[in-house]
């Protein structure tokens, strides 16, 4: 339990320490926020010349990636609206809120489990064919040792969800995730994505890669990335143990208001799902800052998951 | 035969969480022992994520949640040995319930009883029905209010309940114990939960009671003790370690806990389309 424990603080040390460089963030704000609904757009939606939302930026601000850290609950469908009301997105359905008795902090063993739990309590899953329900569950319960983003490998296409930085160019947007170099250990990625007009590569010409072949066209105001030819060694959510194979087929959708973007993906696999499986929509606010930057990395090292010995994860 | 499991779980009622469960905390008494009581059961967590920048209030983080055990039965007015293996959820409200009964000098007898929301069926196999050729889910609309009675007599349930049931809980104290009195609503109208706390605050005995004539046949007690986290993967939710249940004074269950996952595992039920497809209380349970 001990180096449990030493883990859980250099991770989380780690992870607040990439919050930090991150936090060059928008909203002001006085005080603590003691909520985590999706925020509210503000300001004008600026325009590329041919006359689509302009979606570059810094995407960052109390998000939904990793460093949004506030949203890893909201991420998960329950949306904290007040200190007295929460919901879950999902299902609409009211979820009890306990306020708060004192200011001691939890210590990291009472964090982590709580973690664990407020990030599975949402209602929004994805339905498996039952003879791969006792699969999801045991990765989920292993994810120590099964989650195959472990290890610094790339996180892939959903879980990447919102990029932290979006480059828009007249035939192609540019995707950058920037890697983890704690909580949740993965490689940087980056998705070159054409809007041209291309059509896919049929699906047998393709080696499966983590982040498939991706195509993206406007539908009115929104961003539709398509995307196939994956390979199977991904999940497609940070929780869950939500494994898919090669055909997995996913639509992207982003959209810019004001300062906000919206994102939601939807997952088809015949082979695993009963049901094509759409997220809970995530909503990232923009860096306002000109002269915001994104750092460098977390260099990506595991050295932690061989000293685990409980089945304990974030 | 499925008297015996009445007992084993907790109630439900579509619709109950409509209430928003701030207006529970009217009264300063019932809400200091609901929050005391669901802080026994380890329910409301929050999350320090974000150092002094965030201070989110604790939710209740409790919904799917997956037991096995063994113990005894009722099969036809005698007790039976059981393996039980239990899957449930309180969004959507739902439960999968395993039982393996082996009676002296019998064969064993597996049998799969699912709920979930205005649907009771049951299966062949696991996730009977949802693939076509895979296992046979037969409707048994009449048993939803039963099934969904076992999910909300359960320690989670009655707290979940109370809370949504807002200014129509009542807390008193009954010889020296206190005692959570809850309402249900939904289809479970007519139904009145009564939940004693121990000194640690944890539910200890919960007893359902049929207000409306019609629904005598689900009137139970169920009493939970040696609670601990029971959980493989330790949440520090705490969760009973044997649970008896009554019929009139008479045992219909007795199940000792060997674990109880408690960390919203994957646990999904969905509804097969024959079961959504036939009419509501037609088929016996």
């Amino acid at each position: 339990m001990a180096v449990s424990r030493r883990v859980i603080t250099t991770a989380a040390a780690l992870c607040f320490a990439t919050a930090a460089v991150f936090a060059q963030n928008p909203a002001p704000r006085t005080g603590p926020r003691t909520v985590n609904a999706p925020p509210k757009p503000t300001g004008t939606t600026p325009r590329a010349a041919d006359g689509h939302p302009d979606l570059t930026g810094v995407w960052n601000g109390l998000g939904d990636n990793l460093n949004g850290v506030p949203n890893q609950i909201a991420n998960n469908g329950i949306a904290i609206e007040s200190e007295t009301v929460a919901r879950d997105l999902h299902s609409g359905q009211m979820v009890t809120v306990f306020p708060r008795l004192n200011n001691r902090p939890q210590n990291n063993e009472q964090a982590e489990r709580a973690a664990a739990l407020l990030r599975r309590s949402g209602s929004n899953r994805p339905i498996y064919k039952p003879e791969y329900w006792d699969m999801v569950k045991y990765n989920d319960h292993n994810a120590n040792e099964e989650d195959p983003s472990n290890n610094c490998m790339p996180a892939g296409v959903p879980r990447g969800a919102i990029p932290s930085y979006i480059a828009q160019f007249p035939n192609h947007v540019m995707f950058v995730y920037p890697g983890q170099g704690g909580l949740i250990a993965t490689q940087t990625m980056y998705r070159m994505i054409p809007t041209d007009g291309r059509k896919h590569t049929p699906l047998q010409e393709l080696d499966g890669t983590y982040t498939g072949e991706s195509i993206a066209h406007w539908d009115g105001d929104t961003l539709v990335v398509d995307s196939w030819g994956f390979n199977a060694n991904t999940w497609f959510d940070q929780i869950g143990g939500y494994m898919h194979g090669e055909n997995m087929h996913v639509i992207e959708r982003f959209r810019r208001d004001g300062n906000t973007l919206t994102w939601t993906a939807t997952v088809e696999d015949p082979d695993y799902l009963l049901e094509p499986w759409t997220t809970t929509p995530r909503v990232a606010l923009l860096n306002p800052r000109p002269d915001a930057m994104l750092p460098e990395s977390q260099p990506c090292s595991e050295r932690d998951l061989a000293h685990i010995v409980t089945k304990e994860h974030h | 035969m499925t008297s015996a499991i009445r007992a084993t779980f907790v109630c439900a009622l579509v619709g109950i969480c409509a209430v928003t469960p701030a207006l529970a905390q009217g009264t300063p008494e019932r809400a200091k022992v609901l929050r005391a009581a669901a802080d026994a059961l380890g329910m409301g967590r929050w999350s320090d994520i974000g150092g002094a920048n965030t201070r989110l209030p604790g939710i209740d983080i409790v919904n799917t949640m997956e037991l096995q055990g063994s113990g005894t039965s009722d099969m036809g007015g005698r007790q039976v040995k059981t393996e039980f293996h239990i899957a449930l959820g309180y969004n959507p409200v739902a439960a999968r319930i395993e039982l393996t009964r082996t009676p002296d000098g019998g064969a064993a007898q597996h049998v799969i009883q699912t709920v979930r929301d205005t649907y009771a069926w049951n299966e062949s196999e696991v996730g009977a029905g949802l693939v076509s050729g895979k296992g046979v889910a037969t409707p048994a609309m009449a048993a939803v209010r039963e099934r969904l009675l076992r999910v909300w007599m359960l320690p989670y349930g009655v707290v979940k309940a109370a809370y949504a049931a807002g200014d129509k809980t009542v807390v008193s104290t009954e010889a020296g114990a206190t005692v959570i009195t809850v309402p249900l609503s939904g289809q479970l109208a007519g139904i009145t939960l009564k939940a004693t706390l121990d000194a640690k605050n944890l539910i200890s005995k919960v007893e359902a009671r049929a207000d409306n004539p019609a629904l005598a046949n689900l009137a139970c007690t169920v009493e939970y003790s040696n609670y601990a986290d029971h959980a493989e993967v330790l949440t520090d939710v705490q969760t009973p370690g044997r649970i008896v249940a009554k019929e009139g004074g008479r045992t219909v269950l007795d199940m000792t806990v060997k674990t109880w996952e408690t960390n919203n595992p994957y646990l999904v039920f969905p509804v097969p389309p024959n079961v959504k497809a036939a009419p509501a209380s037609t088929t016996s349970r």
